[in-house]
């Protein structure tokens, strides 16, 4: 009798495997067929230039620098003794470092750095993962994005239900002390000071 | 002829074990089949992720919460937050609080799948396993949809969350709620009843109640042998006193009893989604928090009911912008320690099951 009713048991499981015999695949073909990443999908990270100059948004302002937790950002923007304006020099950003926490995104005010969708970013060399300026600027040029910079940073409207609804604060931690912080990788050239910060 | 005798023989079990999901090392002393001293050896995974906190922020401990239990990730960013909130009395705004709920539910959803899959799998039925993460893929979807990313969210934030929900979410997500509940009658059907699975799991494992309190273990493991402990109802936090469930628990203490209970919970933590999203209120996602978060000087405890036991964080302040001192608590660790007890004596197939079905997490245990 027991025997019976496993035997029946079992061939409950192999119904309910049975029912997939002949349905679609679920898993798609990569790299042939790719998935469509989400809007808000944080990728790697890529600098954003103005629309209609083709300048990069970024006013150097370190903000992004001291948000992230993996001290991922080097910059170097001193500031001009006259004007007191800083000018930026070198942004570069270790993927390797990154832990694409997205928290650089939120702590600038300018529209100038965004996490892209993208994923396909895998280097033979550590040295590859060092992305600088220009191959930011690069990759971030056709990444759409919403320009707030016009507006007072502080009065920020809501953006549209689709888009991607940031909290409308931001936090926006205070600087990693240099005690906890580590030096950029050592084959860095330009390697961003420490100013006055 | 020579005199034939047995000798005790000692062996690894792990770091790279398939079964020991992670890299735990298990040294076992066996006699024939039978397994008569189990060592566990920890710390492969150990990332110093107090020390880290120590050096970070407030806002920048989170994404390092993280990684500390990965496959509940949600769990540990609120519990970070909350911590947080507590020591800066931070009032979080209802929205948020309902957001933070539905993202703990489906979370804890997402773990229990993973559980049903893997324990099927170290057990040797590989069907489960595809079935468990395909459901749960929906729910990383909804999550992916949410703030971007399917295993580090960084979402909870120290006063809310960080991103509202967008407009697609509530529809996708009811749709996932019914087809994991549609799809619990084929788990159940699977395995429930499937003769070679109660050979493998009933009777094997028994954990006493009396002995799980004793080491302190706590969760699912600890309600499947009738203990009914669950911090979601004993010492609520965020809002769960709103809702209305139950907390299931089993008699037996077995691995088919830690199995089943965990089935009954994804039940549970259903409703709970579904009763969160009929309430959602409208508002605010976020308590306005200095940009230079600094809370008073001061120490305090949070804890939360994760799909592994109690998870709890102390955190002491000196008033300054980074932690002075975090120190985590992972149910994880107390299962571990249990197993030496309630593994001996039993085969070595026999450990494998009892291993998955106490669902530990190596992450959790070394820190
Ligand atoms: S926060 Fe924005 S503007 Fe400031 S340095 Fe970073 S990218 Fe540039
Ligand atoms: S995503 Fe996070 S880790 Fe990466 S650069 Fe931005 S702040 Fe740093």
């Amino acid at each position: 009798m027991k025997l019976l009713k496993d035997i029946k048991n079992l061939l409950i499981g192999m119904r309910i495997t049975g029912k997939h015999l002949g349905r679609h695949a679920i898993t798609i073909q990569y790299p042939e067929e790719r998935w469509e990443m989400p809007e808000r999908s944080r990728g790697i990270v890529v600098l954003l230039s103005d629309k209609e100059t083709g300048d990069l948004n970024c006013t150097g302002c370190l903000l992004c620098m001291k948000a992230c937790p993996s001290a991922a950002i080097f910059i170097d923007a001193p500031r001009d003794p006259e004007t007191k304006k800083r000018k930026l020099l070198t942004f570069t950003v270790d993927n390797a470092l990154c832990c694409f926490c997205g928290l650089c995104e939120e702590a600038c005010n300018f529209s100038a750095i965004k996490m892209a969708t993208m994923y396909e970013f895998s280097e033979p060399e550590k040295e590859g993962f060092l992305w600088d300026m220009k191959k930011l600027q690069e990759v971030g040029l056709d990444v759409d994005y919403i320009d707030t910079r016009k507006k007072k940073p502080a009065k920020k409207v809501p953006k549209p239900a689709t888009d991607s609804g940031t909290a409308t604060d931001k936090i926006v931690p205070d600087t990693l002390d240099s005690d906890a912080k580590q030096t950029p990788p050592a084959p860095e050239p330009d390697k961003p000071k420490e100013d006055g910060e | 002829m020579a005199e034939l005798r047995t000798e005790e023989f000692t062996v690894n079990m792990g770091p790279h074990h398939p079964s020991t999901h992670g890299v735990c090392r298990l040294i076992l002393t066996l006699s024939g089949e039978k397994v008569i001293k189990i060592v566990p050896v920890i710390g492969y995974l150990h990332r110093a992720l107090e020390k880290i906190c120590e050096n970070r922020t407030y806002a920048q401990c989170i994404p390092v919460m993280d990684r500390f239990e990965y496959v509940t990730a949600m769990s540990c960013e609120y519990l970070f937050s909350n911590a947080a909130e507590k020591l800066a009395e931070i009032e979080v705004p209802e929205r948020a609080e309902y957001l933070r709920v539905i993202m703990l539910e489906l979370n804890r959803i997402a773990s229990h799948l993973i559980f049903y899959g893997v324990t099927a799998m170290d057990i040797g039925a590989l069907t489960p396993f595809l079935y468990g993460l395909r459901e749960r893929e929906g729910i990383i979807d909804l999550f992916e949809m949410t703030c971007g990313q399917r295993l580090t969210y960084n979402y909870i934030r120290i006063g809310g969350v960080s991103k509202d929900i967008p407009p697609q979410f509530e529809p996708k997500c009811r749709e996932t709620i019914k087809t994991i509940r549609e799809k619990l009658n084929d788990y159940e059907g699977l395995l429930n009843e499937n003769p070679i699975w109660l050979v493998r799991n009933k009777g094997i494992g028994v954990l006493p109640a009396d002995l799980g309190i004793a080491y302190g273990v706590s969760g699912p493991v600890l309600r499947a042998s009738g203990v009914k402990y669950d911090i979601r109802k004993d010492d609520p936090y965020s809002i769960y006193d709103r809702f209305d469930f139950e907390i299931p628990t089993r008699e037996n203490g077995d691995c088919y009893d830690r199995y089943l209970l965990r089935l009954d919970e994804i039940k549970q933590s259903l409703n709970i989604v579904e009763q969160a999203l009929d309430a959602l209120p409208e508002g605010d996602i976020k308590a306005k928090v200095s940009p230079n978060f600094k809370p008073p000087a001061g120490e305090v405890y949070a804890r939360v009911e994760n799909s592994r036991g109690e998870l709890g964080v102390y955190i002491q302040s000196d008033g300054g912008k980074k932690p002075l001192r975090v120190k985590m608590r992972g149910g994880s660790f107390n299962q571990l320690q249990v197993l030496p007890e309630i593994g001996t004596d039993c085969l070595v197939a026999d450990l494998v099951a009892i291993f998955a079905s106490l669902d530990i997490i190596l992450p959790e245990v070394d820190r």
